[in-house]
C-alpha cells in the first residue's frame, strides 16, 4: 500500500538523542483512501451564527499585548547568543545555544502570537485534515454565554474523514465541546483514517471544556491535532480518552499567553493487540501565574507500543507559574513498549515545574488490597484493562459515544456487554 | 464452642525488614465466634491481621496458619480470600481509573455461589448499599479516590457483605475516633453476623465499637506477644484500667528474658 | 610543602611536533588526515591493530554528523581540528599564557602557589609524582596494575587484554567525538584489579595525569575482576586549564561479578573548553557501579556517564551535580540500560544555573525485555538562581519489560524567599544565606566525595556564588 508520509510529526520541542527514536514520529497516510465517511457538527444555534474568527481573536490579543509591552533592550546572555550570526570563543560570556534554545529565545523576543501558534501534531497534518474536512466550522460564543457542541467523525473502512473546528470563546463565556472519533471497521480489514483539527481561542475568563473520545477499531489511523491559545484568566479542561485505533496520534499545543490562564489535561488510554499510541503535549507558559496540569493514566497490553512526549515550557516572563505533569502506566503484558519523555524547559526563576512518572506493574499496596479481595496478579491486570473501558463508558458524554465504547469493549473483553445493563 | 477451630494460628513469628514484629503468637477462632484483639498502639495488632491475610511485606519466620482445615501459611492473599478469609482495611487503597463497580465485579468473579450476571449483581449491590446507607453514585466513582472517611468504611463493609467470608478480620484501630465510621462498622458487623453467621476478629484499642456485640474471647497483645486471653469480662476491666498493667508486666518479662 | 619547580615543565613536545612532515601541508588542508593519525600511532610505537583501529575510527569520524540536539559547537573550529590534536605545537605553554581568571581562582580556592602551575597544565610538580608513585607501589603489592595505558599497551601481558576491551563499550560509531577519540586518543590510565582484591584507598588519576602531562584525548580503561573492589577518582575541583579547547576523552569501566567500582569525578575545565567526554561502565552479575559526578567549568559540556547492566542483579547508582554559570551551556546527565533480570538503578542529580548560564539534565533509562523484575528511580532537581539563566530537564524512558518499577521525579524552581528571609532574620547576609542553601542543595553529591574534594567543591560553589570566577 502506498502511503503519504508526514515526517517529524508530533515532535517534541527540545529533542534528545535520536537513537531513542522518541523525538518525533512518522505518520503514514494511505494514499488510496476515498474522501468519505460522516462528519457531523451538532451545536447550539447561537454558536454557529457568528462573524468571529480565530485569526481575528489572535490579532486582537496581539494588539493588547503590544500595547503593554515595554521597549527596553533585552540584554540577556541568551538573547545575545541567539541574535549573533557567528560564534567565537573569545566571547566566553555568551553561551553556545542548542538549536532549540536559539529558536525558543528568538520566538520569545518576537512576541508574535500568530507566528508562535502551533498544534501538537504537525502543520502538514493540519493542512491534510483541513482538506479532508472541506471547510472549518467556527463555533463562537457571545460574552458571558454558555454553549455546547458535539462533533462526530464516523470513519468507515477504505476511506478518510476529518473534521476541522475553530472555537472562539468570548470573555466570560463557557464552551463545552465533545469530539467523537469513531471508526467501525464492520468486519472489513481495509485501512481507514479519521481525524480532527481543532483550534481554540479561550478569551478572558472564558471556560472551555473539550472531551475527545477515540473509539476506532484497529484498522484505523486516528489523528487528533489541536492548538490552544488562552487569554487572561481563561480555563481550559481537556479530556482525552483513547481506547482504540491501530495507530493514534494525539497532539496538543497550548499557549498560556494571558496571565493566570490555566490548562488541565486528563488523558486516559488503552492500547491492545499491536496498536500504537502517540501523544505529544506542549504547554507554553507565557503569562504570569499560569498553571498547567497534565495527568495521563494508561494500560498497555498485547504487543502494543506507546510514546508520550509531555513538555512544560516555562518561558521568560511567566513569573509565578506552575506546571506539573504526571503519568502512570501499567504494562500488563510481556512484549509491550512504553516510551515516555516528560520534559521541563525553564527560562524563568520564579516558577515551579515538576513531573513524575510511574511505569510498571500494579503497585504493591494495590496488589495486596486486590489480593485480599481474591484477585491474583493476572486478575488485577485484567481488571485494569476492563476498568479503563468501563470507566470510559461511565464517563461518556452521550449515549452514542457510550455505544461506541461498548462496541469496542465487547470486542476486547469477554462479557463486556453485560456491563451495558449496569449503566443507569 | 466447637472443637475444630476455623482459624488456627500456631506459634507465629513474623518480621519486616529483618525486624521481628510478632513473637510466637497463638490464636484460635471457631466458626461463628467473635474475638477481639486489643492492645496499645504499636503492639502489632494490625500486623497480625496483615500476616494472617498474607501481606507479602511481612515474612513468616516460624509457625503456621491454618484455615478451614488447610494450612494456608504459604498461600498468596488472593487464594486466602477465595478460601473465605477477609481483612477490612482502615480505608480502601486508592486505585485511580478503576470504578468501584468494576472492582466489585472482579472480586466476585469465579467465586462459586457468588458470581452474578449483570442485572443480578446490580440489584444485589444496590440492596447492600441501601443497607449501609450508601449513595449508589459511588459505584461509578474511582475506587477510594476522594472518598470521605465514612464512605471509605462503607466501601469496606459493602465488600464484607458482598463476599460473605467465613471469617472476617476487621482492622478498626482508628475507627474509634470517627463517630460516622463507627456506626457504619457496627451496622456492617450486625448485617454480616445476621446474614451468614461468620466468625469475626475485631482489631481495636477502643471498646466503644464492641458495645452491642456479644464477644466470645478477648486477646491482649503487647510488643508483638499475646499477653492475656480471657472472656468478654475483660473488656470493662480494660475500659477502666487501660493497658498499663499489661505493658508493665510485658516490660518485666522482657527484662527477665 | 614539597619544593616547587620554577621552570616550565619539559613536556615531550617532540611527540606532537609534526612540523617536518607537515611542511607546505597545513596551508592546503588543515583537516585530520590518515597521515597524521598514522604519525601519532608511529610515534607511540603502537601495535598494528591499534593503528588500524585509529584509521577506521578516522573514517567514521569523517562520515558522522555533529550532534543536533545539544549545545552548539560552532565555536569549535573543526576544520582545523588538527590544532586540537596536537595542542602544544604553536601555543606557548607557560604561566604567562594562563588567563587571569584562572590564576585568580587558584588564589581564591586557597591552592598553594606551588601547585598552581601544574594545575594550569603548564608545569609538573614533584609532590604530584611522588604521590602517584606511592599509590602505584602500594597497589602493585596487592597485584593491582595502575599505569599509563600507553605503557600498558607495550607490555605483552596487557596488550591482549586491552585489545579485547578497548573501545568495545564506546565504539567509534557511537558518536562523532567517540570516533575522533578512537582516531587520536593519547594518554590516560589503565587499571587492572585482579579477582577478589579489594583496595581500601582510592586511586587518583589526577596525580597520574599531572605527573605524566595531561592530555585532552585521554583514554581510561579500568577492569575490576570478579569480587574485587575499587574506588577511582578522576579530576579535581581546581579548574583544569588547557590551551586547546576541545576535550574528548573516553572512560571504559568493566565491573566483574559481585565486583564494585566507584568512579568519582569533579570535572572543572577552564571556561574556554568544549568538553565532549564519554564514559561508560558494564556490570556483570551482581556487579555494582557507582558514579559520583560533578560538572563545573567548560564553555560547552556534553557528559552522560552510561551504565550497562548486563548481568542479573547488577546495580548502578549515579549521583551528580552540574553548575552552569555565565557563558556556560552544560548538557549533562546519565544513561542506564537495564539489560538483565532484577537489575536496579538510581539516578539523583542536582542542577544549578546562574548568571545567564544554561544547564540541561538529559537522561535515558532503557529496560530491555530481559529486564524483568528490575527497578529504576530517577530524581532530578534544578535550581534557578536568577531569571536570566536557563534550566532544561529532558529525561526519557523506554521500558519494554514486564514487572518492572520505573519511577521518575523532577522539580524545578528557585530558592524560596521564606528560606532566605529566615536565615537573614538570624543575622546572616543574603549572599551567605544563598550560598548556604546552594551548598545544602549540593550536599547529596559532596557527602559522597572524599573530604578534601568535598571541601574543594564547596569552596568552588562559594566562588561561583560570588560570581568571582569569570
Amino acid at each position: 500500500m502506498e502511503t503519504l508520509n508526514v515526517k517529524h510529526a508530533s515532535a517534541m520541542p527540545a529533542p534528545t538523542w535520536s537513537w531513542l527514536r522518541m523525538n518525533d514520529t512518522t505518520i503514514e497516510i494511505p494514499c488510496d483512501l476515498a474522501r468519505d465517511g460522516s462528519v457531523t457538527v451538532e451545536a447550539d444555534e447561537a454558536l454557529t451564527e457568528t462573524h468571529a474568527s480565530f485569526e481575528r481573536a489572535l490579532v486582537e490579543l496581539q494588539e493588547r499585548l503590544d500595547a503593554v509591552r515595554g521597549d527596553a533592550a533585552d540584554e540577556r546572555a541568551c538573547v545575545r547568543a541567539a541574535q549573533r550570526t557567528e560564534e567565537h570563543l573569545d566571547d566566553l560570556d555568551t553561551p553556545a545555544l542548542s538549536a532549540y534554545q536559539r529558536r525558543a529565545t528568538l520566538e520569545e523576543v518576537a512576541c508574535d502570537v500568530a507566528a508562535a501558534f502551533e498544534t501538537g501534531v504537525h502543520v502538514d497534518v493540519r493542512s491534510y485534515l483541513n482538506f479532508l474536512a472541506g471547510s472549518t466550522a467556527v463555533l463562537a460564543t457571545e460574552e458571558g454565554e454558555d454553549a455546547a457542541a458535539t462533533v462526530r467523525v464516523a470513519g468507515c473502512a477504505g476511506s478518510a474523514a476529518g473534521a476541522s473546528v475553530d472555537v472562539v470563546a468570548a470573555p466570560r463565556s463557557t464552551v463545552d465541546l465533545v469530539i467523537s472519533l469513531d471508526g467501525d471497521a464492520d468486519g472489513r480489514d481495509a485501512a481507514g483514517l479519521i481525524g480532527s483539527e481543532l483550534r481554540v481561542f479561550a478569551g478572558a475568563d472564558a471556560r472551555v471544556n473539550v472531551t475527545v473520545y477515540i473509539t476506532a477499531d484497529a484498522s484505523f489511523t486516528v489523528i487528533d491535532d489541536a492548538g490552544y491559545v488562552l487569554d487572561e484568566g481563561a480555563r481550559v479542561n481537556v479530556r482525552h480518552i483513547v481506547l482504540g485505533g491501530g495507530r493514534t496520534y494525539t497532539g496538543l499545543a497550548s499557549d498560556l499567553r494571558g496571565d493566570t490562564a490555566r490548562m488541565d489535561i486528563d488523558t486516559r488510554y488503552l492500547a491492545s493487540g499491536a496498536e500504537q499510541r502517540d501523544f505529544n503535549y506542549v504547554i507554553r507558559h507565557r503569562g504570569k501565574k499560569t498553571i498547567s496540569n497534565m495527568d495521563a493514566n494508561g494500560v498497555l497490553t498485547g504487543t502494543s507500543k506507546k510514546v508520550l512526549r509531555g513538555t512544560i515550557d516555562l518561558i521568560h516572563g511567566c513569573k509565578g507559574s506552575e506546571g506539573s505533569e504526571r503519568e502512570t502506566v501499567l504494562l500488563a503484558n510481556r512484549g509491550v513498549d512504553n516510551k515516555t519523555v516528560p520534559t521541563i524547559l525553564c527560562d524563568e526563576d520564579d516558577v515551579a515545574g515538576n513531573h513524575g512518572a510511574t511505569i510498571g506493574h500494579v503497585r504493591p499496596e494495590q496488589l495486596f488490597y486486590l489480593g485480599c479481595r481474591g484477585l491474583s496478579q493476572e486478575a488485577a491486570e485484567a481488571l485494569f484493562v476492563t476498568a479503563k473501558l468501563e470507566d470510559a463508558a461511565l464517563g461518556a458524554p452521550d449515549e452514542q459515544i457510550r455505544a461506541n465504547v461498548v462496541r469496542l469493549g465487547s470486542a476486547l473483553v469477554d462479557d463486556f456487554a453485560d456491563f451495558e445493563e449496569e449503566i443507569a | 464452642m466447637s472443637t475444630e477451630a476455623l482459624l488456627s494460628v500456631n506459634n507465629l513469628t513474623a518480621s519486616v525488614d529483618e525486624k521481628t514484629i510478632l513473637h510466637h503468637v497463638d490464636l484460635s477462632v471457631s466458626a461463628g465466634e467473635t474475638h477481639v484483639l486489643m492492645g496499645p498502639n504499636g503492639a502489632g495488632k494490625s500486623t497480625m491481621g496483615h500476616v494472617i491475610m498474607g501481606d507479602p511485606v511481612y515474612t513468616v519466620n516460624e509457625g503456621t496458619i491454618s484455615f478451614d482445615g488447610a494450612d494456608i501459611t504459604d498461600l498468596s492473599c488472593d487464594k486466602r480470600s477465595r478460601a473465605g478469609l477477609f481483612l477490612s482495611f482502615q480505608a480502601p487503597v486508592e486505585i485511580p481509573g478503576v470504578p468501584l463497580s468494576s472492582f466489585l465485579r472482579a472480586s466476585i468473579a469465579g467465586r462459586p455461589g457468588l458470581e452474578m450476571r449483570g442485572k443480578e449483581f446490580r440489584r444485589r449491590v444496590k440492596e447492600l448499599a441501601a443497607q449501609l446507607d450508601m449513595d449508589t453514585a459511588y459505584l461509578n466513582r474511582e475506587l477510594g479516590v476522594g472518598f470521605s472517611g465514612g464512605e471509605k468504611k462503607k466501601v469496606e463493609m459493602l465488600q464484607l457483605l458482598l463476599l460473605q467470608p467465613k471469617l472476617a478480620i476487621l482492622d478498626e484501630t482508628d475507627s474509634g475516633l470517627d463517630v460516622d465510621a463507627l456506626s457504619v462498622v457496627s451496622r456492617g458487623m450486625d448485617a454480616y453476623r445476621a446474614s451468614c453467621d461468620g466468625s469475626l476478629v475485631i482489631i481495636t484499642h477502643n471498646t466503644r465499637i464492641l458495645e452491642h456485640l456479644t464477644v466470645d474471647r478477648v486477646h491482649v497483645m503487647v510488643d508483638g506477644r499475646i499477653v492475656r486471653e480471657d472472656d468478654a469480662s475483660l473488656i470493662p476491666w480494660i475500659d477502666e484500667h487501660g493497658f498499663e498493667s499489661f505493658e508493665r508486666e510485658a516490660a518485666d518479662a522482657a527484662a527477665a528474658r | 610543602m614539597a619544593k616547587q619547580r620554577t621552570e616550565v615543565a619539559d613536556i615531550d613536545r617532540s611527540l606532537y611536533d609534526f612540523k617536518d612532515s607537515e611542511e607546505g601541508f597545513e596551508r592546503l588542508d588543515a583537516g585530520l588526515t590518515p597521515e597524521i593519525v598514522t604519525e601519532i600511532s608511529q610515534r607511540k610505537d603502537e601495535p598494528d591493530w591499534m593503528l588500524e583501529f585509529r584509521l577506521k575510527s578516522l573514517e567514521i569520524y569523517h562520515r558522522m554528523p555533529n550532534p543536533t540536539w545539544g549545545p552548539s559547537i560552532a565555536g569549535l573550529d573543526m576544520d582545523h581540528i588538527v590544532t586540537y590534536v596536537k595542542p602544544n605545537t604553536d601555543q606557548k605553554a607557560d604561566w604567562d599564557s594562563v588567563p587571569d581568571d584562572i590564576k585568580n581562582t587558584f588564589e581564591r580556592l586557597g591552592i598553594p602557589e606551588a601547585e598552581r602551575s601544574y594545575l594550569a597544565g603548564v608545569g609538573a610538580q614533584y609532590d604530584s609524582e611522588l604521590v602517584y608513585h606511592n599509590m602505584q607501589d602500594t597497589a602493585s603489592k596487592m597485584g593491582i596494575v595502575y599505569s599509563g595505558i600507553e605503557e600498558a599497551l607495550h607490555e605483552p601481558r596487557w596488550e591482549a587484554l586491552i585489545r579485547e576491551k578497548f573501545m568495545t563499550l564506546i565504539p567509534p560509531t557511537d558518536h562523532k567525538f567517540a570516533a575522533l577519540h578512537g582516531a587520536v586518543w593519547s594518554g590516560g590510565s589503565f587499571v587492572y584489579v585482579p579477582k577478589g582484591v579489594k583496595l581500601d584507598f582510592p586511586l587518583q588519576s589526577y596525580f597520574r595525569l599531572n605527573a605524566a602531562g595531561a592530555g585532552q584525548f585521554e583514554h581510561t580503561l579500568i577492569i575490576v575482576e570478579d569480587d574485587a573492589d575499587l574506588h577511582f577518582i578522576e579530576g579535581c575541583s581546581a579548574p583544569k586549564y588547557n590551551v586547546a579547547n576541545l576535550h574528548a576523552g573516553a572512560v571504559e569501566l568493566f565491573v566483574g561479578k559481585r565486583a564494585h567500582l566507584r568512579y568519582s569525578t569533579i570535572e572543572n575545565w577552564s571556561k574556554n573548553m568544549y568538553n565532549l567526554n564519554t564514559k561508560r561502565a558494564r556490570c556483570d552479575e551482581e556487579g555494582e557501579i557507582e558514579w559520583i559526578s560533578g560538572s563545573f567549568g567548560s564553555h560547552v559540556g556534553y557528559l552522560y556517564p552510561m551504565s550497562v547492566l548486563a548481568g542479573r542483579k547488577s546495580k548502578s547508582s549515579f549521583t551528580g551535580i552540574t553548575f552552569a554559570g555565565a557563558g556556560q551551556n552544560l548538557d549533562t546527565g546519565c544513561k542506564v540500560v537495564l539489560g538483565a533480570p532484577e537489575t536496579t538503578a538510581t539516578v539523583e542529580t542536582k542542577g544549578i544555573s546562574k548568571g545567564g548560564g544554561i544547564q540541561t539534565f538529559r537522561s535515558s533509562i532503557v529496560a530491555t525485555p530481559a529486564a524483568e523484575g528490575s527497578a529504576a528511580t530517577v530524581s532530578c532537581q534544578s535550581l534557578m538562581l536568577d531569571d536570566e539563566s536557563r534550566s532544561d530537564t529532558i529525561p526519557s524512558m523506554d521500558i519494554r519489560a514486564k514487572n518492572v518499577d520505573i519511577g521518575h521525579e523532577a522539580t524545578i524552581g528557585r530558592i524560596g524567599d521564606d528560606k532566605i528571609f529566615y536565615l537573614m532574620s538570624r543575622g546572616i547576609s543574603e549572599e551567605e544565606a544563598r550560598t548556604m542553601i546552594v551548598n545544602g542543595f549540593a550536599n547529596p553529591v559532596s557527602k559522597e566525595l572524599p573530604l578534601e574534594y568535598a571541601v574543594e567543591m564547596n569552596n568552588l560553589i562559594k566562588l561561583e556564588m560570588e560570581g568571582a570566577i569569570g
